[in-house]
């Protein structure tokens, strides 16, 4: 009783205060990290190439002839590739969530291979397959078929459509499987034709998630530099454009990059805003008492159904599946020989092993601070909901919208000048990873507190702990397993980063990707494929850890 | 002095007011129970007494200490919460020994005291279970006994009955009060039920719109409600214009209002003292087993009787003309603020 009557009559004293130092880091974090390169990157785009004020550089961008195709042309990608991802993935969501298609596991694991296959590796496969001297060209040639080969536009176009789909596969599945079985039939009982009721009932259910996953590919796709830069053959867009002023060996351009980089952001801006508008009222939430049932085709719907699901499935991880293939043909030097070897791999141990090495700790590092500071951060985020931390969520919006080459523009242009150098070393690297990929561990930890429920951290104060306690003893031990899954998920991202690591690299933090870009350049093929396996080897370990903690989840990849 | 007090408690947030000057007293081994529709302010007050909510004014003392002075985890208040708030990575008695770790109580009587308080929710079986796999029921059964085992100083239970089927709320509401009496503590209840309020509790306090209405035993509640929200929200009761069917007109009086069973069907035995009588069409007839439902329309007045105890050939068809009867003394009167007036009765 003594304890209780000398606390001091101070209500405010039991709010730890602890949370506020969070808050107060955060915003350090995103100021140093985002807000001030960001407006570096802003200031910069507004000078001359003497240092002077003007507005010469984005009087360039809608001038000059080259950079208004490059904005036409990512134009051009983005809707092009949503257009291919949305048909492709639609036309997977709608037969793997509603038929009973043979192999699905497969399917969906075919799925993730698409979705982590290695940048640039992705061009590089179907160079082998379709490109001038292409292994299935050539065949086609052999007998008769002309077949132009996959450079330019439309190469690039059918890349995204099979790099990007499962993002709208994912996600409009999992809508799909997850609406109310009693509601299309409540439509059918109302007489609507089998065609009305998709298009009244199920079509607007899924448009929610169908957007989302179209935006993440459209984001995607105007963000995608190597694709464009292998296949397209002159085709060129903002985020070529913006790497090519950037990295220029002679008159090296930073003020057009930052403006490159600026339009780019404004870009896949305008379209998370379009996006946001689109679904503003349809957050459906359905009860699941009548999950929809499965449909067993059969003769020739079934074959079709099939055909489409394993066409799909095995075009979007024909990337992967190739890059395995090439990685054990034999090798002499860069040049493939008939058979099999291991030449690759053992050139890899014997020369790469720091690149190997640089990957791995680079990725570790930026992951723990991911999850350090992302749950602090997310736990801010979902318990205080206050204007203060609402700000917050909505900066850390930001990264979404950044694509990698910009983030690494922006620390160039940050830190490359006292008082903060960091260029050429690996912190920058680190940090840039880090940046990029907060938001996800934010996002994925504040959901996850979010299904705890305060009255859980309530129940354990009432019984004697301290709120710190209470935290520690029964929040973490319950957000655990999201924050580790969310983790490996990180990683994969992390160590698959290539765009920002492009810009920043120096000789000695070459990362696995950044060789990978490197080598292809080089004609290099083995070292390329070897090193993609191994980088989809890592994150298929990282992955069926998740998916252990996690339960089986792959919109949780996204 | 009382147990625990309750003085000029005021929450406001931003422009709307949850709570507004609510003061009560609860003694020693009582079951308080906090009654009103939801926003009435009963779990912010419950709350505020537990330290997750503060309150903007106001006091609140236990045992005569300030409580607002001690944070929330050194009130000693146990608490057993509406989704009742089991952590599900700890199992039965994990959850139930949680408390009594953090009072550094030995090892082994944090042992005899779990298995004592799982014997007395009759969950001793399901000691080392997750509790995933348990009921709601069983859940919230967790939840008292984690909750009364650290012997605190006051029980708050925040609708812990309303997640649950109709059944089980009965057997837990009458278990929740046999355990309570057992171990004399006093306890607040919230609940928006008014026939769990009625049945639980010692006293109750009826809420609305962040104010007391009234505060009493249930009998008082019920026969005497203090205001005419009480009187409609605790049960049925019908309200008539202090004019209707030529009722005893009197000053101060802006309705009349008597409960549909001491409303009778007149029949040649009905006693003397339902002397008021009045005559109408039937609109509708329910029949409810233990009792029967009348809705009549009389004089452009819709009235509810209640017949207990129906014979089973009892039926009576829409339209028919039947008369009322009542015993005046049976009225209940509220002014035009609709606060309860006595008036002189005739007999």
């Amino acid at each position: 009783m003594s304890a209780i009557a000398d606390t001091p009559r101070q209500r405010s004293r039991w709010q730890p205060d602890f949370w506020s130092l969070v808050a107060f880091a955060a915003w350090a974090i995103l100021i140093l990290l985002l807000l001030m390169p960001l407006s570096l990157v802003l200031v910069s785009s507004f000078r001359d190439e003497s240092g002077g004020l003007s507005l010469a550089n984005w009087q360039r961008l809608f001038t000059s002839a080259r950079y208004f195709n490059a904005f036409v042309n990512t134009l051009i990608v983005g809707f092009g590739g949503l257009a291919g991802a949305l048909l492709l993935g639609s036309v997977m969501a709608f037969c793997m969530a509603r038929l009973q298609i043979a192999g699905s596991r497969l399917v969906s694991m075919l799925a993730i291979l698409a979705l982590v296959s290695p940048p640039f590796i992705g061009a590089y496969s179907w160079i082998v397959l379709f490109g001038s001297g292409g292994i299935v060209r050539q065949t086609l040639m052999s007998w008769g078929i002309f077949m132009p080969p996959i450079y330019g536009v439309w190469g690039v176009l059918i890349v995204f459509a099979f790099k990007f789909y499962p993002y709208v596969y994912l996600l409009t599945s999992g809508a799909l499987a997850n609406i109310n079985r009693s509601l299309e039939e409540a439509a059918e009982n109302l007489g609507l034709t089998p065609f009305q009721r998709v298009m009244k009932v199920s079509f607007p259910l899924v448009l929610p998630a169908l957007s989302a996953g179209g935006l993440l590919a459209l984001i995607h796709a105007i963000a995608d530099f190597g694709t464009p830069r292998l296949l397209g053959r002159g085709f060129n867009v903002l985020a070529t454009e913006a790497y090519t002023a950037y990295s220029a060996e002679i008159g090296s351009n930073l003020g057009m990059a930052t403006t490159l980089s600026l339009a780019l952001i404004l870009l896949s801006m305008v379209f998370v805003f379009i996006q946001r508008f689109m679904s503003r009222r349809n957050v459906y939430h359905s009860n699941l008492i009548n999950r929809p049932e499965k449909v067993r085709l059969r003769g020739f719907a079934n074959v079709a159904a099939h055909a489409a699901v394993y066409f799909i499935a095995l075009g979007g991880a024909m990337p992967a599946i190739i890059a395995a293939i090439y990685s054990v043909r034999k090798t002499n030097g860069p040049v493939f020989q008939p058979g099999f070897g291991l030449e690759s791999y053992s050139r890899i141990i014997a020369t790469l092993g720091d690149v190997v090495r640089n990957s791995l700790v680079f990725s570790g590092v930026a992951v723990l601070l991911i999850v350090v500071v992302g749950t602090l951060i997310g736990c801010l985020v979902a318990r205080r909901n206050t204007v203060q931390t609402s700000l917050l969520d909505a900066t850390l919006m930001v990264p979404y919208v950044m694509p990698g080459i910009v983030v690494g523009v922006a620390f160039i242009a940050a830190f490359n000048t006292p008082p903060l150098v960091m260029t050429g070393t690996a912190t920058i690297i680190i940090l840039s990873v880090f940046i990029r990929r907060l938001p996800y561990a934010v996002r994925s930890s504040a959901a996850a507190l979010r299904q705890v429920g305060p009255s859980m951290e309530e129940a354990a104060i009432s019984l004697g702990y301290s709120p710190v306690k209470a935290f520690l003893r029964v929040t973490i031990p319950l957000i655990a397993p999201g924050i580790i899954a969310g983790a490996m998920l990180s990683f994969v991202t992390a160590i698959n980063e290539l765009s920002s690591s492009l810009v920043l690299y120096v000789g000695g933090t070459v990362t696995m990707p950044v060789k990978i870009y490197i080598a292809i350049n080089d004609g290099d093929y083995g070292t390329a494929a070897s090193l993609s396996t191994i980088l989809l080897v890592l994150s298929g370990a990282a992955i069926y850890l998740a998916f252990r903690l996690l339960g089986r989840d792959e919109r949780a990849l996204l | 002095m009382a147990y625990l007090q309750v003085d000029g408690a005021i929450k406001r947030y931003g422009a709307t007011t949850a709570l507004d000057g609510v003061s009560f007293a609860v003694g020693k081994g009582e079951f308080f129970t906090l009654l009103g529709p939801s926003g009435c302010g009963k779990t912010t007050l419950l709350r505020s007494i537990a330290g997750f909510s503060q309150l903007s004014e106001g006091r609140i003392d236990l045992d005569g200490v300030d409580l607002l002075a001690v944070p929330p985890h050194r009130r000693d208040i146990g608490m057993v919460f509406q989704d009742y708030a089991i952590f599900p990575h700890l199992t039965v008695a994990e959850n139930v020994a949680f408390g009594l770790k953090a009072r550094k109580v030995p090892a082994s009587a944090i042992r005899e005291r779990v298995a004592e308080a799982l014997a007395t929710v009759r969950l001793a079986a399901l000691a080392d279970r997750l509790p995933a796999a348990l009921s709601g029921g069983q859940q919230q059964r967790i939840g008292i006994a984690r909750a009364m085992v650290v012997k605190p100083r006051l029980l708050l239970m925040d609708e812990p009955l309303s997640n649950l089927d109709a059944k089980l709320r009965l057997d837990l509401r009458d278990e929740i009060r046999a355990i309570q009496r057992t171990i004399g503590i006093a306890a607040i209840y919230v609940t928006h039920d008014q026939e769990e309020a009625l049945a639980i509790s010692d006293r109750i306090c009826v809420m609305d719109g962040g104010k007391v209405e009234q505060i009493g035993t249930p009998q008082q509640i019920y026969g005497q409600p203090a205001t005419r929200f009480v009187a409609s929200f605790v049960g049925t009761m019908n309200l008539l214009p202090p004019s209707a069917f030529g009722l005893p007109s009197s000053d101060g009086v802006a309705h009349w209002a008597v409960r549909p069973e001491r409303l009778r069907l007149s029949e040649a035995d009905t006693p003397a003292q339902f002397a008021f009588s009045l005559t109408g069409a039937v609109e509708h007839f329910t029949y409810l087993g233990r009792e029967a439902h009348l809705t009549v329309s009389a004089q452009g007045h819709r009235l509810v009787a209640q017949i207990a105890a129906p014979p089973p050939d009892l039926s009576i068809e829409a339209g028919r003309e039947i008369q009322l009867a009542l015993d005046l003394r049976d009225l209940h009167a509220f002014d035009s603020e609709g606060r309860r007036v006595t008036v002189g009765r005739a007999a």
